[in-house]
């Protein structure tokens, strides 16, 4: 049965700071740039991969604590890092791979998001970036 | 240079740590994450300067 269910397993580390604990929600997209390459004589349109144009995007609860949310991104904004997602707590392995985002870069972070009666919730993205994926302990 | 873990989201506090490839040790630093185990040398004093208690070869003489 092709189905993923996420409780809390899944481990997000960002510039090795594991913010499991505070993120909701992350989407890793291994994505190239589609370059068309359709000519004379063909029936159908044609594409080439491009340049890799990976990205993440990670739900967090926002947090100015020592060492929590704004303390681990705060310096990132506008430099590259490392993302990992993984599924499951480790080991690594072909069932429970890391998706890691090797230079990937920081735009922007929404250092406030209030809204009055809710937990503060950021949405950050990166971009770019070397993709790999960890089966192997 | 070598850095030792004071946050438990990096792992064990205490623990010297070594950066990967691409992560940024100054954020971890500034975030309080990790700190540098290098300490950080004592400015040196000035040494004092010897003050002679004899009286100078002149001020002697004078008093002859």
């Amino acid at each position: 049965m092709a189905t993923s269910t996420y409780l809390s397993n899944p481990i997000v580390t960002v510039n090795s700071v594991d913010l499991s604990d505070q993120c909701t929600a992350a989407t890793f997209t291994h994505r190239f740039d589609q370059l068309e390459s359709t000519a004379f004589g063909d029936t159908a349109r044609k594409y080439v991969a491009g340049l890799g144009n990976h990205e993440v995007t990670l739900s967090l609860y926002m947090s100015y604590a020592a060492t929590e949310t704004y303390a681990t991104l705060a310096s990132l904004v506008g430099t590259t890092t490392t993302v990992r997602v993984q599924p499951a707590a480790p080991p690594d392995s072909a069932t429970n791979p890391g998706f890691v985002l090797t230079g990937a870069f920081l735009a922007e972070l929404p250092v406030i998001n209030a809204t009055m009666g809710e937990l503060s919730t950021v949405d950050v993205t990166f971009v770019g970036g070397t993709y790999s994926v960890d089966t192997t302990v | 240079m070598a850095y030792r873990i004071i946050s438990p989201r990096i792992g064990t506090p205490g623990e010297l740590w070594e950066p990967e490839v691409w992560v940024n040790v100054h954020a971890l630093v500034k975030g309080g994450f990790i700190e540098s185990t290098d300490t950080k040398p004592t400015p040196d004093k000035p040494a004092k300067a010897k003050v002679s208690k004899k009286a100078a070869p002149d001020a002697t003489s004078a008093q002859e």
